[in-house]
């Protein structure tokens, strides 16, 4: 089940100490927030880290033989657990989104990425012995995905749940499905939208028509576009400084701690500080995926592109929104953004990661 | 072999498609930055102002309105701050519960089923006012200070009107009609013209808040200035002792001028009214105030209009002199009455005034001898002195509601009746009845011209306006003249106000003019009649009491102007209140 203890020697330190500076950007960003103070925010978050960190070993040292037998095992527990939500879940804000497991908050949806993704890796290793992989073998897990993104959007979650069918649908566009069919799927899509538009909820229509113009509520739903982007306009090129953000100490920001914490970053460093920030994110992004290029092993390249991919594309979802080119959806900022359930899932991600960064291909290992 | 070939070739399409994965998420980022880059460096000017606006509250404090005194600095209006419990509904839930604690804690005696009916239709972010608050409840509070989130003592400006009598010429405040007006203003008489010139600066406290409008800290304090003060012409003693001159159950007016200036010594009104219960907010009694129909805020003095009467003869007398239309000594023989086409006028004598000149018509207030006069006068004449002497015009005393009255002429009628003049309406016209229409300063006004020589000071409130004359010199020949005849009504015997002189010869010599101001038609034959049958007409048929007077007679000082309604005959009502009123401002000084 687990690896020889002396393989952790052979993690990739650049990638471990890039995620160490990110997550300390977060917490500075939410002592920040709290107008100077560890409390309430920055202080759990660090606890919450510390407390991850045996499991972050833990799933260092997996086996990636284990992970891939048990691919199934875990959808079918994430599933158990979406619908547990459903059924028992805790509600908050209008959506039951959180089960108490253990005395924890547990969002399972942040889970399910993770799950998806591992179980769809093993489903195209599977296959790999064909070329390009043609529409039928894709309609499983493609209707895996979509069960999924059901699940999830009906909690109602629209956010988690777009990132999760966006997550299947790139697994199935790397793992080489003809580009015939992506190309008309975003045909049909397109053209069915208008109807789509009639399934969303009111609230979730209402977030899209204030997203194309916010001064339709400025003080209402509009207010946290507006807010956020004045907080982030205001840093200018260099920024207010470090706890110089006045919009965001003076609470003219709602959500500053979660969703909108990029605004915070960003009016303290302006936009040298963003583009510094991005350029964290994509490098953390390129790592393990330049390891993909040495790699033969479609599972192994799989798990490691995407979910690479997945903390990079919530990244950019989430500034985003904060800057105004994407609707307000409720994308969390990996490493930044104040959760317990986002930092764990993107902790475990991390640390699949640096498992699979450090493998060594010579031994055939799947069967 | 096989197979290892074909998944070597699927591994290159899955590196393949990284690369459009990476070009794809290198796009995105690079579309994000572009944003930022919008929003940070080109837009920046733009978003700093809207950060500085956000966190940036303006709060103005209301600064002290300027006094008002009378011509001896006596205060008259006066700003006070004072400081009041108010209650802020969003700061705390249980703010019923505080209001109850602080009632029971300071002793405020407050009525609960009222607060909280009215509480409930007030704006959350602003302070209800529960009481005032002072020094030792104050104390008391700070104190306990604790127990209580939502109430809070805050500072407000009040206005006081120390002195009733004054309330028809100062005005009073009220509450802004627009949400930029951010405290009271003045809304009628004095408080209202002068509003610019009392209202002051406000100060402004500059703070940092929250999104939630909560101070942060204080960023700059501007401090409030006030306004300016105002000094007007009146005298207090003289304004409040005409006040009770004024009979109780009359309405009427006392109009008091200073012959040399213009300056308005007194100007009452009765009914009047009290401009504290605006100030105050006693709403019961500012909605009996504007229902009741005795009309007290409605000043006379200056807005009511009446015929003349009697009073107006000596213009009559100074056409007829400047025309060559009459001689002084020439005398007129009044039978009672004078027959123009096949219609009698009456004189108020039925027996008639026999032989009479000049002087004795003024004297003795002949229609007859004007009735003659009349005959041969042209209208317009009439208008265009009257005008000269400030009749049908407005005298800008820096109040809005002042009105113009009416002296008829040719083209008057043409206009507004759209039909040609009579001669009998001449005729009436010259002994002040008829169309005429003239307020109690006007009249006044019409005495200061002739007893000026005909340029008179334009009448004045403020004293700090310098004084203006206006108007056209008199024949000084005609002049003395006529004021001969004034000084002879009063001072000598068979004059229409003789009377004064003997029931009151203590009190300064006056001269003047008796007016009978007809409220109805029918009586034409019965005016300034002693046997008078008063009692038989009904109240509001009674003919007003006028008279115009001015004291000393022999170098004028101060000329009174007051009219009673439906008093009766100007000898018998108006004269001895002018009298008396005449008598306190040249014993005063004032």
């Amino acid at each position: 089940m687990f690896k020889e203890f002396k393989s952790i020697f052979n993690l990739n330190w650049i990638y471990i100490f890039i995620l160490l500076i990110i997550f300390w950007i977060g917490e500075i960003n939410l002592y920040s927030a709290a107008g100077g103070s560890l409390d309430p925010w920055a202080s759990n978050q660090l606890i919450r880290f510390l407390f991850f960190l045996p499991l972050f070993f833990l799933v260092i040292m997996l086996e990636p033989k284990f992970i891939f037998n048990f691919a199934e095992i875990f959808l079918i527990l994430v599933l158990i657990g979406l619908i547990t939500t459903l059924i028992f879940g805790y509600t908050g804000m209008g959506a039951t989104r959180w089960i108490r497991i253990a005395g924890f908050n547990l969002q399972v949806s942040e889970f399910t990425k993770i799950a998806l993704v591992v179980f769809m890796a093993k489903y195209f290793h599977k296959l790999n012995a064909e070329k390009t992989i043609g529409l039928f073998k894709s309609i499983l897990p493609l209707i895996v995905s979509v069960i999924f993104f059901i699940l999830v959007s009906i909690q109602p979650d629209l956010g988690t749940g777009i990132i999760i069918l966006a997550l299947g649908l790139v697994v199935i566009f790397y793992a080489g499905i003809k580009l015939i069919y992506p190309l008309i799927s975003i045909g049909i899509i397109l053209s069915i939208s208008p109807i789509l538009w009639n399934f969303l909820k009111p609230y979730q229509q209402n977030r899209i028509q204030i997203f194309l113009n916010p001064d339709l509520d400025p003080l209402g739903r509009g207010y946290h576009i507006i807010q956020s982007k004045i907080a982030i306009g205001s840093g200018g090129l260099k920024g207010n400084g470090f706890l110089e953000g006045s919009q965001s100490s003076l609470d003219f920001l709602p959500e500053k701690e979660t969703d909108f914490v990029f605004a915070i970053f960003s009016e303290q460093f302006g936009f040298t500080g963003s583009i510094l920030l991005i350029s964290l994110f994509f490098i953390m992004f390129l790592i393990p995926v330049l390891k993909t290029f040495k790699l033969t092993q479609v599972f192994n390249k799989i798990i490691l592109f995407v979910l690479s991919f997945k903390i990079f594309f919530e990244f950019l979802i989430n500034i985003s929104m904060t800057i105004g080119i994407l609707p307000v959806v409720g994308v969390a900022l990996p490493f930044m953004s104040y959760g317990g359930s986002s930092l764990l899932s993107n902790l475990i991600i991390c640390a699949l990661l640096l498992n699979f960064m450090s493998i060594n291909e010579k031994k055939r290992m799947f069967s | 072999m096989e197979k290892n070939k074909t998944s070597e070739d699927s591994i290159k399409i899955l590196n393949r498609r990284s690369f459009i994965i990476i070009i794809v998420g290198a796009i995105l980022s690079f579309i994000v930055s572009l944003r930022l880059f919008s929003l940070q460096v080109i837009n920046f000017n733009f978003y700093k102002k809207k950060s500085v606006e956000n966190k940036l509250s303006i709060k103005l404090t209301p600064p002290l309105r300027g006094d008002i005194y009378d011509s001896k600095k006596n205060l008259i209006a006066g700003s006070s701050s004072l400081y009041e419990f108010s209650v802020f509904k969003n700061l705390s839930k249980d703010h019923f519960q505080e209001i109850e604690k602080l009632d029971s804690l300071i002793n405020l005696n407050l009525n609960f089923e009222e607060i909280s009916k009215r509480l409930k239709k007030y704006n959350e972010y602003s302070g209800f006012s529960l009481s005032r608050a002072s020094w030792e409840q104050i104390v008391e509070f700070e104190k306990n200070k604790f127990l209580f989130n939502s109430i809070k003592i805050i500072e407000s400006k009040k206005r006081y009107y120390p002195y009733k009598n004054f309330s028809q010429i100062i005005g009073y405040m009220g509450q802004p009609t627009q949400s930029s007006e951010l405290y009271s203003k003045g809304v009628f008489h004095l408080e209202k013209s002068y509003e610019k010139h009392l209202k002051g600066t406000p100060g402004k406290i500059f703070s940092e808040v929250n999104a939630k409008g909560k101070t942060i800290r204080e960023i700059a304090i501007e401090k409030s200035i006030k306004g300016n003060d105002l000094d007007l012409t009146l005298d207090l003693s003289l304004q409040n002792y005409a006040q009770s001159l004024l009979p109780r159950n009359k309405k009427g007016s006392i109009v008091v001028i200073s012959v040399s200036d213009g300056s308005i010594l007194s100007m009452n009104s009765n009914p009047t009214f009290d401009a504290q219960i605006f100030e105050d907010r006693e709403n019961n009694k500012i909605q009996d105030l504007l229902n009741d129909d005795q009309k007290p805020l409605f000043n006379r003095a200056f807005s009511g209009f009446y015929p003349p009467g009697s009073v107006f003869k000596p213009i009559s007398a100074l056409v007829g002199l400047q025309r060559n239309l009459i001689d002084s000594q020439k005398e007129v023989f009044c039978k009672g009455h004078s027959t123009l086409g096949d219609r009698n006028y009456y004189c108020w004598k039925k027996k008639g005034h026999g032989k009479v000149n000049l002087k004795k018509a003024i004297k003795e207030s002949c229609d007859v001898y004007f009735y003659e006069l009349a005959k041969k006068t042209n209208i317009d004449d009439i208008a265009n002195l009257s005008s000269n002497l400030g009749l049908n015009k407005e005298h800008d005393i820096g109040l809005s509601n002042i009105g113009k009255g009416l002296v008829p002429s040719k083209k008057w009628k043409k206009a507004f009746l759209e039909e040609s003049w009579y001669q009998g309406e001449t005729l009436i016209t010259c002994i002040g009845q008829g169309y005429n229409q003239t307020s109690p300063l006007q009249l006044a006004t019409l005495y200061s011209a002739i007893l000026n020589g005909g340029k008179y000071p334009i009448p004045k409130l403020d004293k700090n306006t310098p004084t203006k004359f206006t108007g056209k010199l008199l024949n000084n020949e005609h002049q003395k003249i006529i004021v001969n005849s004034l000084n002879a009504v009063v001072q000598e015997p068979r004059g229409t106000a003789h009377k004064l002189s003997i029931s009151n010869p203590e009190f300064v010599k006056i001269g003047g003019k008796t007016g009978t101001s007809q409220v109805v038609r029918i009586k034409e034959s019965e005016r300034e009649d002693d046997q008078y049958k008063s009692k038989e007409i009904e109240e509001k048929f009674k003919d007003h009491s006028v008279f115009v007077g001015y004291a000393p007679y022999d170098k004028p000082k101060y000329i009174a102007s007051v009219i009673i309604e439906n008093g009766g005959s100007g000898s018998t009502v108006a004269a001895p209140i002018a009298h008396k009123i005449l008598d306190f401002a040249f014993k005063n000084n004032v």
